[in-house]
């Protein structure tokens, strides 16, 4: 490719304009590692231990991992819908398992819930086997469709369901973090979607457990929901909570996870924290527009993609490409070179992983 | 004291799971109007008026008591657990601890109620339009024996429960429910019945609930040949639900 094969000049140049322009992404990536330092699996440990953790004290405390899965497989007929899934989830973390539909997050997820059998492989919840009743007592789950009895309220079926828990959380403070003030004593036979899923989210926390399985928590839901549940989940994290959660949303996924696991066709395919993903990615995306005189030269239009008038092209190493641009385009204009974010990052990793 | 609070917990849930399953069928006119009512408005535009009066008429209350028992079991195990296979809640329920036995047992305390008032409102029906004479202590005893022959009534109802989908179920269960009562002679006397079908009404285990309910009210001995084939519907009817039960379990839940 053309860039390639330029030498090394105007550094300084490019590094002001890689400053500038990819400034306020930086600026969230210092949130987020802030974020992943107060909830990383050492930080979730010292809230559950109160100590740092050594490499002994993680060899002695596996059997209070949140979640360990080895080798989890599953077959529907002729589809392998898993294979081969292995999974840790340490107290305090947030782990978001993403993939697109049909990639096999929701029957990892129902056999982690135990909710169905794995043709292979095995896993514990802190210790417990999966779907035996002591996993089920500190496990929260919301249903993934809504579809609660018309003639009950959600102060009745949250009653119903803190029954099933030694101690449950006060229903005041579901009712406060969910929103659910207006819609606590009505029957549910005419909510809303969007006010269903406020309950179900609710119910999912309702037994104080210690992990919650949440399937495409806020979908549906609209965005002051989405606030609050994020916000709420986020300071369950932080405080001890360990949290899996599938979900299409990336901003939902960058707030409340520190964590992603991609699952593409029934294999984990990337697993690691936002800042791993991020720097195994190490990319950006170099973009720029041209004044409608130029005539984009043939390698322009090989190497870069036009979209809403600018030029633009993911890249590994940004300071030769910014380098040749400058070289070779002298008439371009707003070069930005700015982080690919979450949802691109992964995109890049998953083309990687493509056969 | 680990014990004691094990004991409380399961107090707890079955009650969780009486009132929830209480509130949700009283709050479902649909479900208990038709489950209570129909028995005994169907005795009384026709049981009473083709029975008459006197001996014929405490005849037809028990037939119709024991229709009433039947109605319960095929509607509320039946068409509910077949609704309940196809729900997400259901499946959310399955996700809680405690286990299924407080929602079985919860269940099982609605089907009584609502088989004794159905019960309890065909025979007061029988006392307005047909003027029954039954003593109390009968009344008692039929009431008893419909409740015991609320359960092979009931491994029916759970049986088509887990054999049908949720959008079958009420056809179904009506397709058997409905000639299970025309052949058990629970509608008209099997004597009233068509040779052919009154020979073929004896290999219908709604006739010999019917023949259990008739030697009550009738203050005969019960006939051991119904007993024996009670006994075997019985045991058929739980194989069938046990059936039907693993192979819904195997292919939702494995």
């Amino acid at each position: 490719m053309p860039f390639t094969k330029r030498g090394r000049r105007r550094d300084a140049v490019r590094g002001l304009l890689y400053r500038l322009h990819a400034g306020t992404l930086a600026g969230n990536r210092s949130r987020r590692d802030r974020a992943q330092a107060s909830s990383s699996p050492t930080f979730g440990s010292r809230l559950m231990h109160g100590t740092p953790r050594t490499d002994s004290a993680r060899h002695s405390t596996d059997s209070l991992l949140a979640i360990k899965a080895r080798g989890l497989s599953k077959r529907f007929g002729s589809l392998q819908a898993l294979r081969d899934f292995s999974l840790v989830l340490r107290p305090g973390e947030a782990l978001g398992l993403i993939g697109t539909n049909g990639a096999g997050k929701s029957t990892a997820l129902k056999l982690l819930q135990g909710l169905r059998r794995p043709d292979a492989g095995s896993g514990r919840i802190f210790g417990q086997p999966i779907g035996s009743q002591g996993a089920k007592r500190l496990v929260g789950i919301t249903p993934q469709n809504a579809d609660f009895p018309e003639q009950i309220s959600p102060r009745e079926l949250l009653a119903y369901a803190a029954a099933h828990f030694p101690k449950p959380k006060p229903m005041a403070e579901l009712v406060e973090a969910f929103g659910l003030q207006r819609l606590i004593d009505r029957r549910m036979g005419g909510f809303s979607g969007g006010e269903k899923r406020r309950v179900a989210l609710a119910l999912a926390f309702v037994g104080n457990p210690a992990l919650v399985f949440l399937d495409e928590p806020t979908s549906g839901l609209d965005t002051g929901g989405q606030d609050l549940f994020r916000a709420y989940a986020r300071a369950y994290a932080e405080a001890g909570g360990s949290l899996l959660l599938t979900s299409h949303h990336w901003d939902e996924i960058e707030q409340v996870c520190d964590r992603i696991a991609m699952i593409d066709r029934g294999r984990l395919i990337l697993e690691g924290t936002l800042r791993e993903i991020r720097s195994r990615a190490g990319r950006c995306r170099v973009s720029f527009s041209l004044a409608e005189e130029v005539e984009p030269p043939a390698w322009l239009l090989r190497d870069f993609l036009l979209q809403d008038g600018r030029w633009q092209r993911v890249t590994a190493d940004s300071d030769a490409l910014i380098r040749l641009l400058l070289r070779e385009l002298p008439e371009l204009r707003d070069l930005q070179a700015t982080p690919l974010d979450l949802k691109d990052t992964v995109a890049e990793l998953r083309k990687e992983t493509q056969p | 004291m680990i014990g004691k609070t094990t004991a409380l917990l399961q107090t707890n849930l079955l009650l969780a799971n009486l009132v929830l399953t209480f509130r949700g069928l009283f709050r479902l006119p649909g479900f208990w109007v038709p489950t209570i009512l129909f028995p005994a408005m169907l005795y009384a535009f026709f049981g009473a008026q083709t029975a008459g009066e006197g001996a014929q008429a405490v005849y037809a209350a028990a037939s119709f008591a024991v229709y009433a028992v039947l109605g319960v079991a095929f509607f509320q195990f039946g068409v509910g657990i077949a609704e309940d296979r196809q729900s997400a809640f259901a499946v959310w329920q399955r996700s809680l601890p405690g286990g299924p036995a407080p929602l079985w047992i919860a269940r099982l305390c609605a089907a009584l109620v609502f088989s004794t008032a159905a019960v309890l409102l065909v025979l007061a029906t029988a006392y307005l339009v047909a003027d029954l004479s039954l003593d109390l202590e009968t009344q008692l005893r039929l009431l008893a024996v419909c409740l015991l022959l609320a359960v092979p009534a009931t491994f029916m109802g759970t049986a088509l429960g887990y054999l049908t989908s949720g959008h079958s179920a009420v056809a179904i269960a009506n397709l058997v429910f409905l000639p299970q009562a025309y052949l058990g002679g629970l509608w008209v006397p099997p004597q009233s019945l068509p040779a052919q079908i009154e020979t073929l009404s004896h290999w219908t285990p709604t006739r010999h609930m019917g023949e259990v309910a008739w030697a009550v009210v009738g203050a005969h001995p019960i006939p051991t040949a119904s007993l024996f084939a009670l006994a075997a519907f019985t045991a058929g009817f739980i194989a069938l639900t046990w059936i039907a039960y693993h192979r819904d379990r195997r292919s939702r839940f494995s």
